[in-house]
C-alpha cells in the first residue's frame, strides 16, 4: 500500500484488537479518514486470548459497580449489533458446599443495583438447565452472560471501518511518533515482513495498543503506567456446557467456564508479570494444575475431557495502586488526553476496558478526537448493525444439499457476508477443514475480504486448525490452498506452515498428556516423519504470530 | 482357547511377528483393535536414515553400529540377517519392494522433500541422490480438486532438485461423482471409486489426453488398496512411464501393505479377530497365562507366548495422564520422565523426548511388571523404548527387525 505512504490522515488508530478496530470503525463511520495498524496480525492480543465471555456484569457487581453497568449497557447493543457473534447462553452463578451462601444475596442486590437481572434459581433447576453443573452445588443464580467471538467481532469491525474509507496494516509496527513543535503529526512504521521504515502523517494519533500501549506511550515520552496481568486459560476438545458457569463468590482464579463455539474455556489465572514476557507468554505447569482443579468444581465432566491447548493473555490494567493481583483494579475504562495531561498536542490513549466494553472504549476516544480535530458528528455505533448482522440470516438459500453443514458453519462465522463466499463449483466446495467445515470458497473469501496472509490469520478468521485434530490435515491444505488464493511462494509457505504447526505445539505443549500427547505425536508422524516438512523451515524455530 | 503365540497389535509390528511364526507352524492369533499407523506410512521401510547428529546415512547397517546403547536395534542378534528376512517376507506377500541393505536410496515425500529409504514399493518415486532425482522433465498430473496432495510444495521442491516440472490436472465422470460429496476426496476413497475396469480404462483416457511433456508423469498414489494390480495396468496402458507419489493420510500404499500382510498370514491359517482390544490377562509364577477381549468378555486366550506390538501413544500402546506415562493393558514397566516438564521440548521440532518413552525390555525383548520379569511376553516395534523413529528415520525398521526378532526369540524355545 504504497500511497498510503503520501496521504495524510486524520486519525491513526495504533493496535488491531478489538479496541482499535472498533475505534476504526467509529472513526470511519464520523466521516474521518482512518489509518489501523497492527505490528502482528489482527486479535493477536488480549483480544484473541481471554474467555470470549459477553458479560452480564454480574460478576463486578459486588467489587466494581461502574464496570458492572458498562457491562450489562454494552451487552444489550452487543446482542443487538453484532448478533452473529453471540451465542444467547446465559449464565449462571453457583454457590458450592464449600462457598458462604450468604453471599448470594449480595451479589443479587448488587446486580440489580447495576441493572442487571439476577434471578435466584434452586439448585434442581439449575441442574435440569446445566446438566453439566457440579451437581453439589447449594445455590444458584441466573444471569444474562453469553458467549461472544472475539475474532468475528474484530474482523466485521474491520471490515465496515473498511467501508467506511479507512484504511489499514497489519503486520506494521509503531516503531516512532512524528513529533513538530510539540505536537504528535505521526507515526513512523515498519513493515514487519520486509523491515521497511516509513512515516505517515496525521492530525492526531489514538493509542489502543492494549497492554503494548505502555510501551507505545513511551515511545511519545509519556508515562502510561499499565499493569501486565496474565491471564491463563484451557480450552477442552469439546462443549462441556450450554451456559456460562460462574461461582457466586468474590472474584478469583479459574471461576468462569465459558461454552465457545464448539469447545469450551475455563479461566483465568491472574498473576502480574514483567514487561519483557509479554510477546511470548508461556503457560506453566502450576496454572494448568490451578485451572484444571478449579474447573472440575465447576463441571465435573471436565475431568474426563480432553485438553486442547492452553493460552495466555495479558490484561491492560492501568495501575492505580500496589495491589499484586491485578483483581482489585477497576476494570473501567481509562482514557487519556495527553495534551492535558502531558502537553503533548495530537496523542489519545484509550486503554483500560474489557474486551466486551470496546464499543464504549471507541465511542469515547471517537468523541475526543473529533473535538480535537473540529468534527461534531454524533456516534452511531451502538445502533448500527455490523457486517453479518445486519438481520437474522434467512435459512436455506443454497441447494447444495452436501454443503449444507459448511454453509451453517459459514453462517455462524460470517452472517449475511456468508453468501457471498463462493459455492458454485465443486472445487469451492471442496473441504479444506473437516472440524471446522471450512471450504476452498471460504478461505477465497477470507482471503479477498478479511485480510488473510498466513495460514494464522485463517484460523482466526475461519476456525480452520481450532477443532478437535488441531491442524492435522487442515493445515497443509490449507498451505497449499493460499498459496494458489493469496499468492504466496511455496518456500514462504512452507516456512508459515511450519511455524503455524510450532504455535499450535506452544499451546498444546502445556496439557500435553493423554490424548493430547497422542494427537502431537500423530501430528509429528504426519508432518516430520511422513513429509519432512521439518527439513524446509530453516533452522529459525520460528513459532507463527 | 488356547494357542502357540498370541500377537496384540496389528500394525507392522503385530502383522511381521504372527506371519512369521504362523510360518513356523505356529498356532497364532493376532487381536487388534483396526487402524494402525500404516495408514500414514510412506510405502518405504527404512532401516536407519539419519544419524544421532542428524546426518543422513548412506550405508544403515555400518550406522547402525554406532547407535547409542539403548537403540532397540542392539536387541536384534544379527541386523543384515533379519533385514534380509524382512525384505523375503514383504516379498512372500506380494510387495514387490526395491531397495537393498548396501545404500540407502530417497523416497519423495508428498511435500517433495527426499528422505532416505532402505525398500520402497515398486512404483513409487524413488532416486539414488538425495539432492537429484533420475529425470531432466516430469508431468506431475493431479486429480482435479484432490488436496490431499500439497501441489505446490511438491513441485516447488522437485523444481530444486533440478527437475522441470509441467502440472496437469485431470479427471473422469466416475471421480465428478466422487467429488459430490466434499469429504469423499480422500486417497482411499478415490482409489475405491477406481477399483474397476471401466473406471481405470477412463482415467488411462484422461492421462493419455493430457499430452503430458515430462519424460515420466508423477500421479498421487491412490490406486490399488489390496494390491498393485491397478497400478500396473495404468503403467501398461499409459503411453508414458508413470511413476507414483504418496498422499497424505490415509495412505493407500500403507493400506496396501496391511492388508497384503493381513491377508498372507491369514491364509496360513492365522487367527485374525479385528475390532477387539486386549483387556488384560492373568500373570502366574512371572508367566503371562491368558489374555481376556474387550468384545468376547468370558473367553480366555491362554497362549505359551505373548508378543506387545501396539505401538506408541499415538497408537495408544502407551499412555499418560498427568502424573505418568503407563503401558495401559498390564502395567507394564516403562522407561519414562517422572516430571511432566521433561516430557516435551519446547519447538516441535525439537528432539522430544517422549518420542524415546516406551516398555522396558531385557535384552531378549522380554518386559516386566513391577520389576520382575514376565518369562513369555515379549514387546517389540514402536511400543519400545529407546529410540526416536521421527529423528533417525527407522520406525518401520524397527517395528519389523524387533518383530522378527521376538518370532525368532519365540521360536528357539
Amino acid at each position: 500500500m504504497h500511497r498510503d505512504r503520501q496521504k495524510e490522515y486524520d486519525v491513526i488508530i495504533i493496535g488491531g484488537g478489538i479496541t482499535g478496530a472498533g475505534t476504526a470503525r467509529d472513526c470511519a463511520m464520523r466521516g474521518l479518514k482512518v489509518l489501523l495498524v497492527e505490528k502482528y496480525d489482527l486479535t493477536n492480543g488480549a483480544t484473541g486470548r481471554n474467555h470470549g465471555l459477553l458479560h452480564s456484569g454480574a460478576r463486578y457487581a459486588v467489587t466494581d459497580g461502574e464496570s458492572a453497568s458498562e457491562c450489562i449497557k454494552e451487552n444489550m447493543i452487543l446482542r443487538r449489533i453484532a448478533r452473529h457473534c453471540v451465542d444467547e447462553t446465559d449464565g449462571l452463578f453457583i454457590t458450592l458446599p464449600e462457598d458462604d451462601l450468604a453471599y448470594q444475596a449480595t451479589f443479587v442486590a448488587s446486580c440489580r443495583k447495576a441493572g442487571i437481572r439476577a434471578d435466584i434459581i434452586s439448585p434442581e433447576e439449575a441442574r435440569r438447565m446445566e446438566p453439566a453443573v457440579n451437581p453439589a452445588l447449594i445455590g444458584a443464580v441466573r444471569v444474562p452472560d453469553a458467549s461472544i467471538d472475539p475474532f468475528r467481532l474484530t474482523t466485521a469491525n474491520v471490515i465496515d471501518a473498511r467501508r467506511h474509507g479507512a484504511d489499514m496494516l497489519t503486520y506494521h509496527e509503531a516503531v516512532g511518533f512524528v513529533v513538530e513543535n510539540g505536537c504528535v503529526r505521526g507515526v513512523r512504521l515498519r513493515d514487519n515482513h520486509t523491515g521497511d521504515v516509513f512515516e505517515t502523517r496525521s492530525r492526531v494519533v489514538i493509542n489502543a495498543a492494549g497492554i503494548w500501549g505502555h510501551l507505545v506511550a513511551k515511545m511519545a515520552g509519556v508515562q502510561v503506567n499499565m499493569f501486565p496481568a496474565k491471564g491463563t486459560l484451557l480450552i477442552f476438545g469439546h462443549r462441556v456446557n450450554g451456559m456460562v458457569i460462574n461461582r457466586c463468590r468474590k472474584p478469583a482464579n479459574a471461576d468462569i467456564l465459558v461454552p465457545d463455539d464448539t469447545v469450551c474455556v475455563i479461566g483465568t489465572t491472574s498473576d502480574r508479570v514483567p514487561f519483557d514476557t509479554i510477546d511470548h507468554l508461556k503457560v506453566t505447569p502450576e496454572e494448568v494444575d490451578i485451572l484444571i482443579r478449579e474447573g472440575e468444581k465447576l463441571a465435573p465432566d471436565l475431568a474426563g475431557t480432553r485438553v486442547l491447548r492452553a493460552y495466555a493473555g495479558v490484561r491492560p490494567l492501568v495501575a492505580a495502586d500496589n495491589d499484586p493481583s491485578g483483581r482489585s483494579i477497576s476494570r473501567g475504562i481509562v482514557l487519556l488526553d495527553h495534551e492535558t495531561r502531558d502537553g503533548l498536542a495530537g496523542l489519545i490513549t484509550i486503554t483500560g476496558g474489557k474486551m466486551m466494553t470496546y464499543r464504549m472504549m471507541a465511542e469515547v476516544a471517537t468523541d475526543l478526537a473529533c473535538r480535537k480535530l473540529g468534527v461534531d458528528k454524533p456516534c452511531l455505533t451502538a445502533v448500527t448493525p455490523l457486517p453479518g448482522s445486519e438481520k437474522p440470516v434467512d435459512k436455506g438459500h443454497t441447494s447444495h444439499r452436501a454443503a449444507e453443514y459448511s454453509t451453517h458453519a459459514q453462517e455462524g462465522r460470517h452472517g449475511t457476508m456468508a453468501r457471498t463466499i463462493n459455492a458454485d463449483s465443486i472445487e469451492t466446495r471442496a473441504l479444506v477443514c473437516e472440524c471446522e467445515d471450512v471450504t476452498v470458497g471460504e478461505v477465497q473469501f477470507a482471503v479477498d475480504k478479511l485480510h488473510v496472509h498466513n495460514l494464522i490469520n485463517l484460523r482466526r478468521r475461519t476456525r480452520m486448525g481450532m477443532g478437535t485434530c488441531q491442524g492435522e490435515l487442515c493445515a497443509c491444505r490449507g498451505a497449499n490452498v493460499l498459496c494458489r488464493t493469496a499468492r504466496v511462494e511455496p518456500a514462504a509457505a512452507e516456512r508459515d506452515l511450519a511455524a503455524f504447526m510450532a504455535e499450535r505445539w506452544k499451546g498444546a505443549r502445556p496439557v500435553a498428556w493423554g490424548d493430547a500427547l497422542g494427537e502431537a505425536q500423530l501430528t509429528a508422524t504426519i508432518y516430520e516423519g511422513l513429509c519432512g516438512l521439518n527439513r524446509l523451515c530453516g533452522d529459525g524455530k520460528e513459532i507463527a504470530l | 482357547m488356547k494357542f502357540d503365540s498370541i500377537i496384540i497389535g496389528g500394525g507392522l509390528t503385530g502383522l511381521t511377528c504372527a506371519l512369521t511364526l504362523a510360518k513356523a507352524g505356529q498356532r497364532t492369533a493376532l487381536i487388534t483393535a483396526g487402524q494402525s499407523t500404516l495408514h500414514f506410512h510412506s510405502g518405504s521401510v527404512d532401516l536407519l536414515g539419519y544419524d544421532e547428529q542428524g546426518q543422513t546415512v548412506l550405508h544403515p547397517l555400518d550406522a547402525i553400529r554406532a547407535l547409542s546403547a539403548s537403540h532397540p536395534y542392539h536387541k536384534v542378534d544379527d541386523v543384515a540377517a533379519r533385514a534380509e528376512e524382512a525384505a523375503r517376507l514383504l516379498a512372500d506377500a506380494g510387495l514387490l519392494m526395491d531397495g537393498t541393505t548396501d545404500r540407502n536410496h530417497f523416497r519423495l515425500s508428498p511435500m517433495g522433500v527426499s528422505k532416505p529409504a532402505w525398500l520402497t514399493l515398486n512404483g513409487l518415486v524413488r532416486s539414488a541422490e538425495e539432492d537429484s532425482l533420475p529425470w531432466r522433465t516430469v508431468t506431475f498430473a493431479n486429480i482435479r480438486g484432490f488436496l490431499d496432495i500439497p501441489t505446490e510444495f511438491l513441485v516447488d521442491n522437485i523444481r530444486r532438485k533440478g527437475t522441470d516440472v509441467e502440472v496437469k490436472s485431470f479427471t473422469t465422470p466416475e471421480l465428478e461423482q466422487a467429488r459430490r460429496s466434499p469429504s469423499e476426496m480422500r486417497a482411499t476413497n478415490v482409489g475405491k471409486v477406481l477399483a474397476d475396469e471401466t473406471a481405470l480404462r477412463r482415467m488411462v483416457e484422461a492421462i493419455d489426453g493430457l499430452e503430458a511433456d515430462g519424460e515420466v508423469i508423477l500421479l498421487p498414489a491412490v490406486l490399488g488398496v489390496a494390491d498393485a494390480r491397478a497400478e500396473s495396468s495404468l503403467r501398461q496402458l499409459v503411453d508414458r512411464p508413470i511413476r507414483f507419489v504418496v498422499t497424505m493420510p490415509p495412505s493407500m500404499p500403507g493400506v496396501r501393505l496391511q492388508t497384503c500382510l493381513r491377508q498372507a498370514y491369514q491364509q496360513l491359517g492365522g487367527m485374525y479377530c479385528a475390532s477387539d482390544a486386549v483387556t488384560g490377562g492373568c500373570f502366574e509364577a512371572g508367566r503371562l497365562r491368558y489374555v481376556t477381549t474387550e468384545n468376547m468378555p468370558d473367553e480366555r486366550f491362554y497362549a505359551d507366548h505373548f508378543v506387545l506390538a501396539t505401538g506408541s501413544f499415538q497408537s495408544r500402546g502407551l499412555m499418560s495422564n498427568y502424573r505418568g506415562v503407563f503401558e495401559p493393558v498390564f502395567g507394564l514397566d516403562v522407561d519414562a520422565a517422572d516430571d511432566r516438564g521433561a516430557w516435551t521440548a519446547e519447538y516441535v521440532y525439537d528432539d522430544q523426548p517422549y518420542m524415546r518413552f516406551g516398555v522396558r525390555t531385557d535384552e531378549r525383548l522380554l518386559v516386566s511388571r513391577n520389576g520382575v520379569r514376565v518369562d513369555n511376553l515379549y514387546a517389540s516395534g514402536s511400543v519400545l523404548s529407546g529410540h526416536n523413529a521421527l529423528k533417525l528415520a527407522d520406525g518401520s525398521g524397527v517395528d519389523m527387525l524387533t518383530a522378527l526378532q521376538a518370532a525368532h526369540n519365540i521360536l528357539k524355545k
